[in-house]
């Protein structure tokens, strides 16, 4: 694995003033994975990413992106055409148009402009000669992306990608990484938003105040930390057969029966839906949940994700 | 590569802040003239052609100030603001092609403003250019230079788009009027003129008035020329020491 890494991160602190925002991260991601870092705002990611490209130096620990140090001035020019950045605030010229951006990117990287490829994959395609000012805020996300994709980068970093991102420019920008990813590049991106890093990413690493305090890929984070599957039932008559009690642990409260089990809970939904209609118990109302990656991140960092931008 | 860096950079300038900018337009060329026609009448006792002679170089002048201090400070610390420094940051285009890029398109609104002025000032109020057109075109990017490199540190040490338009405002409306380009400094009390003359604006609008109207050479104005490359190396001193492109 390490000899893949594409990015390692070792004891990275970075501080305003007396506050670390960064305090002591390490992870490391290797080629071929969707790697997100997952925390509240402000829980130190953005900084995190930042010392990564060569937009902030690290108080202490190293960097090191395809093996180059971005705070080395010569190694981070050598490492700048090969990577690919979508800043959370990316704001471009007002009376810039789509064609213009991607011409001026495409020189800026040396290669020639892919104008017509680009604006398709992103859904621009149609609007070439539109201006920034003219464009909705999720038109200019996707081509900020598009910026980012069109040299082709061997690592692309993306900073709270989907914030504020309507339902067809998150498709289009899942598709994209994982397309990236499929290629064998690596990204890195930043969010707050749970069912994104459950939905895409290969590995999560949970950001609380400055530290990693999970890293494993959104299956294993629920597997250990996510706690058990339920099945609850509240129906006249029914009570837990000897089968069904081998399934997980029965609890009845306020007429509700509610098993905890760590077998599928589709198959013990199956078995305690039989049960009732066997005993002829009338189903009042009949639950199941699954745990998911927000259950398994209120359990490691004893808080909820917010919502708050 | 670099070269087809540095031409996409500068006509993408033009275009998205000039060009598509009608106000932009307005202010860095009907103004100059504007300001021509009014002071003329307004100063030298009628004698329209004796003050426009004065006034087509000190203009010239003031808007290489401006071009500097506004143009280029105010523009790098909005670019900051807005977060596409940042952008451009992350790209492999060297720092310097992006400067550079920033100053040939200044000097290209100056060229125009220049043969503006220039233009009415021969055809309305006769002025007559007499000097040398390569001293003229030296002196003009010299002084551009000077005044681009000072703008930078503007650029450089304000934090917001706000205290730029603040730091340039400062410098620029009062240099204008104490430097010679439009008010003859030599109508306040000799010390008080002695003292301007030290400004870097002052000998720089004065060289350069003196090599277009009164065909003066440039080697007589050697010292202060000097020292005019000497300012624009400190700039560029100070702000390759103090930019932040965050």
């Amino acid at each position: 694995m390490a000899d893949l890494a594409a990015i390692v991160v070792d004891g990275l602190v970075r501080r305003y003033g007396d506050v670390a925002a960064v305090d002591g991260v390490s992870f490391s991601v290797a080629n071929g994975t969707i790697f997100g870092l997952l925390g509240r705002n402000g829980a130190g990611k953005t900084s995190t990413l930042e010392c990564c490209i060569g937009l902030g130096t690290p108080d202490a620990g190293s960097v090191r992106v395809l093996g180059l140090d971005p705070t080395r001035r010569r190694e981070l020019a050598r490492l700048r055409p090969r990577i690919g950045v979508q800043l959370q605030a990316t704001s471009l010229p007002e009376k810039a148009n789509v064609r213009e951006i991607l011409e001026l990117y495409a020189a800026y990287y040396g290669i020639a402009p892919r104008v017509s490829e680009m604006a398709a994959r992103v859904g621009l395609d149609g609007k070439l000669d539109r201006q920034v000012a003219q464009m909705s805020g999720g038109e200019r996300q996707r081509l900020a992306l598009a910026l980012a994709l069109q040299h082709e980068p061997d690592v692309l970093f993306l900073d709270e990608p989907t914030a504020g991102m309507d339902a067809f420019g998150r498709r289009v920008l899942w598709g994209e990484v994982e397309r990236l990813r499929d290629a064998g590049k690596a990204i890195v991106l930043t969010t707050h938003y749970i069912e994104e890093a459950e939905r895409l990413c290969d590995r999560v690493c949970v950001v609380q105040r400055g530290r990693v305090v999970a890293e494993a890929s959104p299956a294993e984070l629920i597997e250990r930390y996510g706690g058990a599957a339920t099945v609850s039932i509240a129906a006249d008559g029914f009570v837990p057969s000897p089968e069904l009690d081998a399934l997980g642990v029965w609890a009845k409260a306020a007429e509700r029966w509610t098993l905890a089990t760590r077998d599928d809970p589709g198959l013990a939904l199956a078995a305690v839906v039989t049960r009732a209609n066997a005993e002829s118990a009338k189903i009042g109302s009949l639950d199941m949940h699954r745990p998911t990656l927000e259950d398994a991140f209120i359990a490691i960092t004893g808080e909820t994700i917010g919502d708050s931008e | 590569m670099l070269l087809r860096m540095f031409l996409v950079q500068t006509k993408a300038h033009f275009v998205w802040y000039f060009r598509r900018d009608g106000e932009m337009m307005f202010w860095s060329l009907a103004m100059p003239v504007f300001f021509l026609v009014l002071f003329s009448f307004a100063f030298m006792n009628g004698n329209t052609s004796r003050s426009s002679a004065f006034l087509v170089p000190g203009i010239i002048g003031a808007q290489v100030l401006s071009s500097g201090f506004w143009g280029v400070g105010v523009m790098l610390a909005t670019f900051r603001e807005k977060h596409l420094l940042r952008r451009v940051y992350l790209t492999p285009m060297p720092q310097w092609v992006f400067f550079a890029s920033l100053v040939v398109y200044r000097v290209a609104i100056l060229a125009a403003q220049a043969a503006l002025l220039v233009g009415v000032g021969t055809l309305v109020f006769h002025v007559r250019i007499t000097g040398n057109p390569a001293a003229i075109v030296a002196v003009l990017l010299l002084g551009t230079a000077t005044f681009v490199s000072l703008g930078t540190i503007v650029g450089a040490v304000a934090r917001t788009t706000e205290s730029a338009n603040n730091i340039a405002s400062v410098l620029t409306v009062p240099l204008a009027f104490l430097s010679d380009a439009y008010v003859p400094i030599d109508r306040f009390p000799h010390a008080v003129a002695a003292t301007l003359r030290l400004l870097p604006s002052t000998q720089f609008i004065d060289t350069f008035r003196a090599v277009t109207i009164d065909g003066a050479s440039l080697a007589h104005y050697g010292a202060w020329l000097t020292a005019l490359v000497i300012w624009a190396l400190a700039g560029i001193a100070v702000s390759a020491r103090t930019f932040r492109w965050t």
